[in-house]
Formats: structure tokens, C-alpha cells, sequence
């Protein structure tokens, strides 16, 4: 008797355990440009390493579908899986955490609601960059926020044509946001830190404000 | 010759083309992931009417950042040669440096180009094997470019090579297409054909050669294994000077 109960406890403790494990690591899914090639991968992948505790990295090379788990403990977040695809040389186009607690964090594009109370305008805003990587950037960080529908940027303009429902957003605001991601824009400058963490190729001249 | 030319153009048309590794003869401009090494050496035999000369080189490249690389290969090189006897030597060693400058992605591909540069050291004996051992100093300085997609992989470099004398000024061009034998997969396992065209102009010794290269590559997810065999389709420079054939032998392994 004694026995199968130890047998039944040990049971439920490695269960609970097991549970408790898997319930602990955050989901990360990236959509991402430029693997053209399985070597491709395996440098986003090598990269990743560089997190240590991710598991389960799996990417499908004709999607460009990225995904891994991390400990949860650790709150990796978006903003820093962003940089590390950028850092292994490719762009992120859509990212999405499903969080251990079921919170999902998703940094897509076009998915504002509209009302019947909605006021939709297309407005250009300058926006400083220098490459298809900076308009990679810019678009997927403008197309995140909530109550933009549509957002396209010029290189050789230097400019950004964003679409947005008035009752969710200001262009200040939508300004604000890309100057956290490192881009000068005409309402607000990025911070020194996030304009030293793009990547080289990105180092576009700096508005003066 | 001609044969070689049309087994090679069928060869690419028939071809069910799906993805590629990275080229053997030609280079490339795609950096896998910043702050990491590969080791590699592509090993050539290189025989003329002049002799045989065999280079093995082994070469260090690291990546600071995922648009820049930093390479050192020392070579070492065994020949017989009828006006130069024979032996075996250090070659000229190469520090190596390339810088991406422009990107493109999409899904599934992705084109860019790097500007890169070959300082060659004076290192090697005076034997005059083009680009193996030379003794002279010498400073390369091309672009090169490459899309690569999931169906088909191109690379085309085109510089300069500058010696102080001008004795071995070159004007050099390369072009290459990759296509994969297998379905692309990841982690990788591939089997990739590589045809591959070096235009080679010694400007001031007006000396003129063209090519080919045909490449078969077996890759991995860390480690590739290279065979290519190079043979002239143009031949205006001197006949004891002349390209019979090179024998490509190569291995790189990235960590």
C-alpha cells in the first residue's frame, strides 16, 4: 500500500512538473524576409542561439515562418526579437508572442477595426531612413499601431503616407511610435540609443529638430 | 568545347530548379548572422603546359556584424614547374575584407551586394602563378552582388586587381548560377550544380582568358563539401601559360 502510493505521489509531482514546465515558456512567431536559402536559416538560427534557454526553433524557409519558445521568467520582448532578426541580417515582417499565461502580444499590420464612429485620413509625414530595410521597418512598426490601416514610405522622399482612423490615433502619435524604433520624423526625434541600435546599413542623416 | 557549353545550357534548362548554398568558384554576398567564424579551404590543382601547381589554402573569416567579414587565408603550395623546378612553399597569404552596402529582401529571396577587397601579401615565392604565388604585393578591389531565391541562386562580381609594377593588373569578372538537386529543407541537406564563368583581362600583359567552372556541392547544416572542375573556352595568352584544366577541392564549416 505504502508503495503505490509513493508510486502515485512521485507520478503527480512529475506531472505537475512537466505541466508547470511547459506552461512557463512564451511562444514567438516571426515572419521573416530574405532567407533565400537554407544557409539562410541556419544564420537566423545561429543567432538566436545567442538567447540562451530558446527551444524548440523551427523555421520553414519557403514562408519565412519563425518560431521558438523561451522562459518566460526571462519577458523577452517583441522589441528585442525584432533587433535580433535584424542583427542576423533579414527583416522581420510580422511578429507574435503567445505569452505562458495565454496574453498574446502580436506586432501585425492592418488589424484596426473601424465604427461607425471612425474618421479615416491619409496624411505624409516626414520620416527619415535610408534603405529597404529602414521602410521595412517603418511600415511594420506604423501598420502595428492600433487605428492605422495603411502605411508606405519612400526612400527617395523621405516620406510616409499613413492611412488611420482619427477616433483611435493622432499623427503625433503615430509619429511617437516611429521615433521609438530609431526614425527622426518631423514631431519627434529618436532617441540616441534607439538610432545607435539600428543596423549599419539603416545609419540614415539625422533631422535637425 | 562546344560540347562542354551545350551539356552545361542543357544542364541548366533541364534542371527542376528549387534552392542553393553558397557558390564555389564565384563569391557571395550574403553574411550569415553577425559575430560568428567559418573556417573553410578550397583547395585548387592547376595544371598548364607550363606544370602543375597544387594550393591549399586553410581561411579564417569572421563576421563582426551581419554586413561586414573579415577573412586571413594562409596558403600553403606544392609545384612542378619546367622553368621553376619544384617544391613546396608558403603562397601569398590574403587578408580578406567585404562590407554589405545593400539589401533587399522578400519572401523567400533576397538580392544584395557587398563591395569587397583582397589585400595579397608578398609572402609567396616569385613563380608567377596568378593569384596563388606571385611574391608582390597586390590589392583587389571589386563589387559583388547575388540574389538568391528558393528556386535559383545568381552571383556576379566584377574588380580589379592593382599591382605596383602592373605586372599583375587584372581586370576580373565572375558570374555564376547555383541550382539545388534536392527540395529545399531546414536543417539543410542539399545537392547543389554550380556553373560558373570567371573573364579574366591581364591589362598589362594583354592577356585574355574565359572560364568555366562546373560545380557540384553537398551541403549540410554546418559543413558543405565542394568539387568544381575549371577549364578555358577562351584562350588568348601565350600557349605554355595557358589554362589546361584547374581541380577544385573544398570544405567549410561555420560555427
Amino acid at each position: 500500500m505504502k508503495i503505490k502510493a509513493i508510486i502515485v505521489l512521485v507520478a503527480v509531482v512529475m506531472v505537475s512538473a512537466f505541466a508547470k514546465a511547459q506552461k512557463t515558456m512564451d511562444t514567438f512567431e516571426v515572419q521573416v524576409d530574405g532567407l533565400g536559402c537554407p544557409f539562410c536559416a541556419y544564420g537566423l538560427e545561429k543567432k538566436f542561439k545567442e538567447f540562451k534557454g530558446i527551444k524548440k526553433v523551427a523555421i520553414d524557409i519557403e514562408t519565412g515562418d519563425f518560431s521558438f519558445q523561451y522562459p518566460s521568467e526571462k519577458n523577452l520582448t517583441m522589441q528585442a526579437v525584432v533587433k535580433q532578426v535584424e542583427k542576423a541580417g533579414y527583416t522581420p515582417i510580422t511578429s507574435k508572442i503567445t505569452r505562458a499565461d495565454g496574453t498574446i502580444e502580436a506586432n501585425e499590420a492592418n488589424t484596426t477595426e473601424l465604427s461607425a464612429e471612425s474618421v479615416v485620413v491619409t496624411q505624409q509625414v516626414l520620416v527619415a531612413g535610408k534603405c529597404g530595410m529602414c521602410e521595412a521597418r517603418i511600415i511594420n512598426a506604423a501598420g502595428s499601431i492600433p487605428g492605422v490601416t495603411a502605411a508606405a514610405w519612400k526612400q527617395d522622399q523621405q516620406m510616409m503616407k499613413v492611412t488611420y482612423d482619427k477616433s483611435q490615433v493622432t499623427l503625433d502619435g503615430i509619429q511617437s511610435e516611429i521615433a521609438r524604433i530609431g526614425h527622426d520624423t518631423k514631431a519627434h526625434k529618436a532617441t540616441d540609443e534607439a538610432y545607435a541600435d539600428l543596423p549599419g546599413c539603416c545609419k540614415y542623416e539625422r533631422l535637425d529638430q | 568545347m562546344k560540347k562542354i557549353i551545350f551539356t552545361s545550357l542543357l544542364s541548366l534548362v533541364l534542371v527542376k530548379v528549387l534552392a542553393q548554398g553558397p557558390p564555389i568558384t564565384a563569391d557571395k554576398p550574403i553574411m550569415l548572422g553577425g559575430n560568428s567564424f567559418t573556417t573553410k579551404t578550397l583547395a585548387e590543382i592547376r595544371n598548364n603546359d607550363r606544370g602543375t601547381a597544387v594550393y591549399v589554402p586553410v581561411m579564417l573569416h569572421y563576421l563582426p556584424t551581419s554586413n561586414s567579414l573579415i577573412a586571413l587565408h594562409l596558403p600553403y603550395l606544392s609545384y612542378d614547374l619546367d622553368d621553376a623546378g619544384s617544391g613546396s612553399t608558403l603562397a601569398d597569404i590574403k587578408v580578406q575584407g567585404k562590407y554589405q552596402f545593400f539589401r533587399k529582401d522578400g519572401t523567400g529571396r533576397t538580392w544584395r551586394m557587398v563591395a569587397k577587397t583582397i589585400q595579397t601579401l608578398p609572402t609567396g615565392k616569385e613563380l608567377d602563378l596568378l593569384e596563388l604565388s606571385t611574391g608582390e604585393y597586390q590589392g583587389y578591389y571589386g563589387i559583388v552582388s547575388g540574389l538568391e531565391t528558393l528556386k535559383y541562386g545568381i552571383s556576379t562580381e566584377i574588380g580589379y586587381n592593382w599591382a605596383p609594377d602592373g605586372n599583375q593588373d587584372e581586370l576580373r569578372a565572375k558570374f555564376g548560377v547555383g541550382l539545388p538537386l534536392l527540395k529545399p529543407q531546414y536543417p539543410n541537406k542539399q545537392v547543389n550544380l554550380y556553373f560558373e564563368y570567371t573573364s579574366s583581362w591581364l591589362t598589362d600583359r594583354d592577356w585574355y582568358q574565359l572560364l568555366y567552372a562546373q560545380g557540384i556541392q553537398y551541403a549540410l547544416k554546418t559543413v558543405t563539401f565542394d568539387l568544381a572542375v575549371q577549364l578555358p573556352l577562351i584562350k588568348d595568352i601565350p600557349e605554355n601559360r595557358a589554362l589546361n584544366y584547374s581541380v577544385f577541392l573544398g570544405t567549410r564549416y561555420t560555427f
